[in-house]
């Protein structure tokens, strides 16, 4: 409750009378003879007081200082202050008003007028407390949303995992049909390896495999749809636009080619023989939310996406296989070598496949 | 002019208990506290005129003046804002006077409460 009204007045016979008043429209008040008392006093109330009722001319420290040090405040400035002032003061009240104070309480007090000042100064100080408490409130729930966000992001790729709490989010989450390119990746041994292996030597290498590639994904703007064992599937173009989405792809299987090299050259020399396969496909895709209420994926759906799949299951280690659109689209930035024509299962016709040993040029736009 | 005006405005009196719904033991009460208060601002003003120290006579005139009024005390009063008015303008002549008149209207003042029975 910030109900209380503080009298400051250096004379106790207006104080008791200003009581006596407030007592009458049931408000509580509290009395301080001169500034620094009054400040005290509004210190150790600790937000309970909601209307100050001050005189100018107080020992001590005058109406004046006690209002500007009110003011000065962060924690006081928002109490209302009614100046009390006699008739011949008028010149003080408006000098009062320019220093912060919000209405006067002319003398000998009139009960009417003082209980219409007072309540309407103690109601703007309730709607100002409860704009406070909203604000902290409003506060503590984007602070709630920011780290649902922050741990949300942990499962899903961040583009994804800013969409939820937008309005074009939502859009976007509801389906959308546009341009994408699809990436497949896995690994070639894996099965025999993760027969063979101790199942800690399996996970090691999976976290730290998942770890690299999952750098790789986020440094070039990659949408991961999942990790499923040694493969997973990236697509780009969405929900973020990307002009240049072939060459991200085809940028970062080079890099995670790379990269696996040395990992692959580490498990080599414990026996086990791996290497990564990945398959790019561009295409018209529906891309939106997937799955059931409870379990929602945010995924890509096309025969981009399945052609991108057969090629990373035809590729062989080390390989990068694009579909015809996908190496239009990179024809002048890379090196290739033409794997012929391939029958891909599910695929109606042979699709000329190619096989990228480089990029050259720097990205246009990948950040 | 200061004359003029009544020693006890009755009708202040009234107003003021009435508006306390004739609380007449408040109404005593808050006599008594001017009665006390009195003697003090009485002792910073006379400390103010001997020393001539127009600045140090605002402060008790006013408090004087702005209680007074509120008991109906009209005569005190009106002599009370004159002393607060020369001490404002740095006047020091006739100060001691001026105070000497304002306790006479504070004993007139206090037997006229009295009289109306708010003295017990």
């Amino acid at each position: 409750m910030t109900d209380i009204a503080l009298i400051v007045d250096d004379s106790a016979v207006n104080r008791q009378l200003l009581a006596r008043h407030l007592a009458g429209i049931e408000i509580e008040a509290r009395e301080a003879g001169d500034g620094r008392v009054a400040l005290q006093m509004l210190r150790e109330l600790d937000g309970q007081v909601g209307v100050v009722l001050l005189d100018v001319v107080m020992p001590e420290m005058d109406g004046y200082e006690t209002l500007a040090a009110i003011k000065a405040d962060e924690e006081l400035r928002h109490v209302p202050v009614i100046m009390i002032s006699g008739v011949d003061e008028l010149d003080s009240v408006v000098r009062c008003i320019r220093l912060g104070a919000t209405d006067y309480l002319p003398k000998p007090f009139n009960p009417t007028i003082l209980a219409a000042r007072v309540r309407a100064s103690l109601a703007d100080k309730r709607v100002h407390d409860m704009e406070l408490a909203h604000a902290a409130q409003q506060a503590a729930l984007l602070e709630t949303i920011e780290r649902q966000k922050e741990e949300l992001s942990r499962f899903l790729s961040p583009q994804v995992a800013a969409l939820v709490s937008t309005p074009e989010g939502q859009a976007l989450l509801a389906g959308h049909r546009r341009e994408a390119t699809a990436l497949f990746a896995d690994l070639r041994g894996f099965t025999t390896f993760s027969d063979q292996a101790e199942p800690e030597e399996v996970l090691n290498l999976l976290r730290e495999y998942h770890g690299a590639m999952g750098a790789l994904i986020i440094e070039h703007g990659g949408t991961l749809e999942h990790f499923a064992g040694d493969g997973m599937m990236v697509f780009f173009n969405d929900p973020v636009p990307q002009a240049d989405h072939v060459e991200r792809a085809v940028r970062m299987a080079v890099a995670m080619r790379d990269m696996f090299e040395g990992m692959a050259a580490k498990w080599a020399r414990l026996g086990f023989e791996l290497g990564l396969g990945i398959g790019i496909a561009t295409g018209y895709a529906t891309l939106g939310r997937i799955g059931f209420e409870g379990r929602y994926d945010y995924g890509m759906v096309g025969t981009a996406v399945i052609v991108a799949s057969r090629l990373s299951s035809a590729a062989e280690a080390n390989q990068i296989l694009l579909n015809p659109r996908a190496h239009a689209a990179v024809d002048q930035m890379t090196q290739v070598e033409e794997v012929g024509d391939l029958q891909l299962n599910g695929v109606a016709r042979p699709m000329p496949t190619v096989n990228v040993l480089a990029v050259t040029g720097t990205p246009a736009a990948v950040s | 002019m200061t004359d003029e005006a009544p020693v006890l405005d009755q009708s202040v009196i009234d107003e003021l208990r009435d508006s306390v719904g004739g609380d007449e033991e408040f109404i005593a009460d808050l006599v008594s506290t001017y009665v006390s208060e009195g003697s003090g601002h009485f002792a910073a003003m006379q400390e103010a005129a001997d020393a001539g120290d127009a600045a140090a006579i605002v402060r008790p005139a006013h408090t004087l003046k702005s209680s007074s009024a509120a008991l109906g005390a009209m005569r005190l009063s009106a002599i009370a804002r004159e002393i607060e008015m020369a001490g404002r303008e740095g006047t020091t002549d006739g100060l001691n006077e001026r105070v000497t008149e304002a306790r006479q209207a504070w004993d007139e003042t206090l037997k006229e409460m009295a009289g109306a029975g708010l003295i017990k």
